[in-house]
């Protein structure tokens, strides 16, 4: 992953997916378009580019017309328009607006049997949520024609893939998500009179994030991603050049992917290899691939360890996590589940654990369970450290506890089977966090983020 | 070999039927591999305790108290080895042998023994099985259950002393007194089995003191005692009960069905969650119900595995932690440092074996009981 080129994404617009591809039909009834499009795209002169796009963008329009017309039943008060991401949404002016709620019948999922054959058939997944979780967000699959009409196909195949959990982890996904929007970018067009700096952001942009919120409530790093992204829009001038603007966009977003995901993977598994002892025991909980890069690279550097994994039931991440270690000449223990915690435990030496999202008050998003790995580990006076990029930091949001930020699992959100696919883990069981960025001591505790943050706010990136 | 392995059928149930017509070593003998088997479970454990140990005293051949004390002792000391993580047998067997010494001091004061104080000085009141070396037990050579292939797998019992010998002598009308005594036993015995069927419904009573409406109440891996509790309580509240259990359910299997249909039905909601972590749902949560497989001296709890996970997530939110225990569940010892390692279960149920590369990655290890520290415990209900 680490030497993979991130310029030059030709076919699908995820090539970091490592997930299993599986059961995705609306995805897969899109990707061929998209793949096609950017491979011409490509060889194509601005003209035909322009034409082409034009074209697309008839047929797009068209289609969510006949959807419109199809349900029109469904045109119930839109509560998710309203709702959309943290990224902003409502700057799209008037006219933004305007256009938001013409196709608001058209993005409402149907009722009617029109959805692909998945898991769900129910006829709205989310009436079975027990009252006390209604609050919580859950991701949920959109037809591709009922998307939006200004989505872009590349995007609407990440969404989709949001949806069905084939993009799961929130690094995959940030990935997928800005190589999609280069190839938003790339063919964007801005209409007579307007330039791209006031045009692009409210009109084309806003609605692929709209979209993508709705397959799955976004994660943290793209809410930050979008950020720099809407204030790198921003800082052009009124008159920049069209080409000069797209092209120094996308240039920040391949910036963007080398700094903040390719080598912080590369620089925090280095950094977090050098707290494996020789002969200890590692301890880690399900599967992440920060987690994995670190045991991995600590072999490569010839130290010799065991690694403890305790593993969630309805994950199983672990089990893989444990086939690629023993492939590695690694000792595993493995337990299936919590239960097996504390004996666990009595042998490590230190707790890795991976994360979704750090707060500004230090608690960790993590898979659910991870709260509970990180508060036995310090009760019994193990190490905790947990490995995140800076990009997954959300520096104004607090979260104290699991209830506040926080997913359902779309395939268990019913009273007979209900999971909250994260929690959230008190800085206080927490011994260092491992970034990418605090190169001087590699060891920044979980409260110093804040001060990290504000370096990380240094002008060359944002 | 195989007429034979028809007709048996290694249940409780069917143990417990067929005890009359048994002879007594070959019921022992099957309890004893039950036990092994981990098939007897739970609350079952104690009452089958006692059935055996009332088998014991009625059937066998003995002419003194000693004799008896000595049957009973060595008895449970086989069953209390066949499962040593189960504390509740030793609870039962102490019991038993404490009201055989009650029956038998009072027959003797009634008789104006004299010497009847050294007899019962030389038993420890709280006796730890292990140590106590028994009689060797009458082994026939050729038992019913012997033909077990299981039987390869024992260790042979090794148990060198003939005999505690410190047999006190009988006057004359002593023989005519145990007779007496027998019934008197067997009696009390069947008080204490009384009892333990009747310490669910009593702990049951308390249920509406503890749980009020309107609460979330976590209930992990509910044994048939919190399943008893909630019921009453939903008779009389409102409240909303998550289910929770370490292992892996499939999207369509609902775990512990029948509890959710008769708690629905009473109009209380379920929610099973599919979680092993726990801390997610504890900010909802009001207060959590524990079965206990016993509570030790110090207040410690040996439970289900799991149950730790659950009580250290209700600590961190300061939730109640309830812990439901009958009395004959309560041991004298404190727990050494074998009961607060955990007890280690068949480990094939969570890697397949088609999975080659899995098997031969994995050292799995599945934890099924372990031992929950007093400090994490709020309140225990009892049925006194």
């Amino acid at each position: 992953m680490a030497t993979e080129s991130t310029g030059a994404p030709a076919g699908a617009p995820a090539p970091q997916e490592r997930g299993k591809q599986q059961a995705k039909p609306a995805a897969a009834k899109d990707t061929p378009t998209t793949g096609g499009d950017a491979a011409g795209e490509q060889k194509l002169t601005p003209a035909q580019l322009k034409a082409k796009a034009k074209a697309e963008k008839a047929a797009r329009r068209a289609k969510a017309k006949e959807v419109k017309e199809a349900p029109p039943a469904a045109a119930a008060a839109d509560a998710k328009g309203g709702k959309g991401g943290k990224g902003g949404k409502q700057e799209g002016g008037q006219s933004g607006s305007q256009q938001h709620g013409k196709s608001v019948p058209g993005r409402r999922p149907s009722v009617t049997g029109r959805r692909p054959s998945i898991a769900v058939v129910k006829e709205d997944p989310r009436s079975s949520i027990p009252e006390c979780f209604s609050h919580v967000p859950m991701a949920k699959r959109i037809q591709t024609s009922q998307a939006h009409k200004d989505v872009h196909p590349a995007v609407l195949a990440v969404g989709q893939q949001m949806a069905t959990f084939a993009l799961k982890d929130s690094i995959a996904r940030l990935e997928a998500t800005l190589l999609a929007f280069k190839k938003v970018i790339e063919s964007y067009e801005t209409p007579k009179g307007n330039s791209l700096s006031r045009h692009f952001v409210p009109h084309v942009l806003n609605p692929q994030i709209e979209y993508l919120t709705e397959c799955r409530p976004m994660s943290f790093p793209m809410g930050n991603a979008i950020r720099f992204l809407k204030s790198q829009v921003n800082k052009f001038d009124i008159d920049t050049p069209e080409d000069e603007a797209k092209e120094s966009l996308l240039e920040f977003i391949d910036i963007f992917i080398n700094e903040r995901i390719t080598l912080a993977e590369v620089v925090i598994s280095k950094n977090a290899a050098e707290l494996i002892d020789e002969d200890g025991v590692v301890l880690t909980y399900g599967r992440h691939r920060l987690v994995e890069k670190t045991i991995l690279r600590a072999k490569a550097d010839g130290k010799n360890f065991a690694v403890s994994i305790i593993d969630d039931p309805y994950d199983q991440g672990g089990k893989e996590l444990a086939k690629t270690l023993q492939q590695a000449g690694i000792r595993v223990f493995y337990s299936p589940n919590l239960g097996g915690l504390r004996a666990h435990l009595e042998r490590a030496s230190n707790v890795l654990l991976g994360t979704e999202a750090i707060f500004a008050n230090g608690s960790l998003l993590a898979p659910a369970g991870t709260a509970d790995v990180a508060m036995a580990a310090s009760a019994a006076n193990v190490k905790v450290v947990a490995l995140c990029e800076t990009i997954n930091f959300d520096r104004e949001r607090v979260s104290v506890d699991s209830l506040t930020y926080n997913e359902i699992d779309p395939e268990r959100c019913s009273v007979e089977s209900f999971r909250l696919m994260f929690d959230n883990t008190h800085s206080k069981y927490i011994t260092g966090v491992i970034t990418e960025f605090e190169s001087g001591t590699d060891f920044a505790p979980a409260q110093a983020i804040l001060t990290l943050l504000r370096k990380r706010e240094d002008p060359t990136i944002a | 070999m195989a007429p034979s392995q028809t007709s048996y059928a290694p249940t409780l149930g069917k143990l417990l039927k067929s005890l009359n017509s048994q002879p007594l070593e070959a019921s022992i003998e099957s309890l004893v591999y039950l036990l092994k088997r981990r098939q007897v479970k739970g609350d079952d454990i104690a009452n089958a305790i006692a059935h055996m140990l009332l088998q014991v005293v009625a059937k066998s051949k003995w002419q003194s108290v000693d004799q008896l004390l000595a049957k009973v002792s060595n008895t449970g000391l086989r069953l209390a080895q066949s499962a040593p993580s189960e504390q509740v047998i030793g609870n039962v067997v102490r019991r038993v042998m404490g009201l055989i010494r009650d029956e038998a001091s009072e027959d003797r004061n009634a008789d104006d023994m004299a010497d009847s104080v050294s007899d019962l000085s030389q038993l420890p009141t709280t006796p730890t099985m292990p140590s106590r070396p028994g009689p060797t037990p009458l082994r026939a050579a050729t038992l019913p259950m012997s033909r077990s292939m299981f039987n390869l797998l024992c260790v042979s019992e090794t148990v060198s002393s003939p005999g505690t010998g410190a047999s006190t002598p009988m006057s004359q009308g002593a023989s005519a007194n145990m007779h007496a005594l027998r019934s008197e036993v067997i009696d009390g015995i069947e008080e204490i089995m009384d009892e333990i069927s009747q310490a669910d419904d009593q702990i049951a009573g308390f249920a509406d003191i503890q749980i009020h409406p309107g609460d979330y109440v976590l209930a992990y891996l509910p044994s048939p005692t919190v399943e008893r509790f909630l019921v009453k309580a939903a008779a009389k509240r409102r409240f909303t009960v998550f289910l929770a259990s370490g292992d892996r359910q499939e999207p369509g299997e609902v775990p512990h069905a029948a509890l959710c249909k008769k708690l629905n039905g009473l109009g209380v909601n379920t929610i099973s969650l599919a979680s092993n972590g726990l801390m997610a749902y504890m900010p909802r949560v009001n207060k959590v119900v524990i079965g206990a497989k016993a509570v030790y001296a110090n207040g410690g709890v040996s439970t289900e595995s799991g149950c730790s996970i659950a009580a250290r997530a209700a600590r961190e939110y300061s939730k109640p932690v309830i812990v439901l225990s009958g009395v004959y569940k309560f041991c004298p010892a404190d727990p050494s440092d074998d009961v607060t390692e955990f007890e280690r279960g068949d480990s094939s149920a969570f890697v397949d074996y088609a999975d080659g590369e899995a098997v031969d990655a994995l050292e799995v290890e599945n934890i099924v009981a372990e031992y929950l520290p007093p400090q994490y415990v709020d309140v225990y209900v009892t049925n006194l």
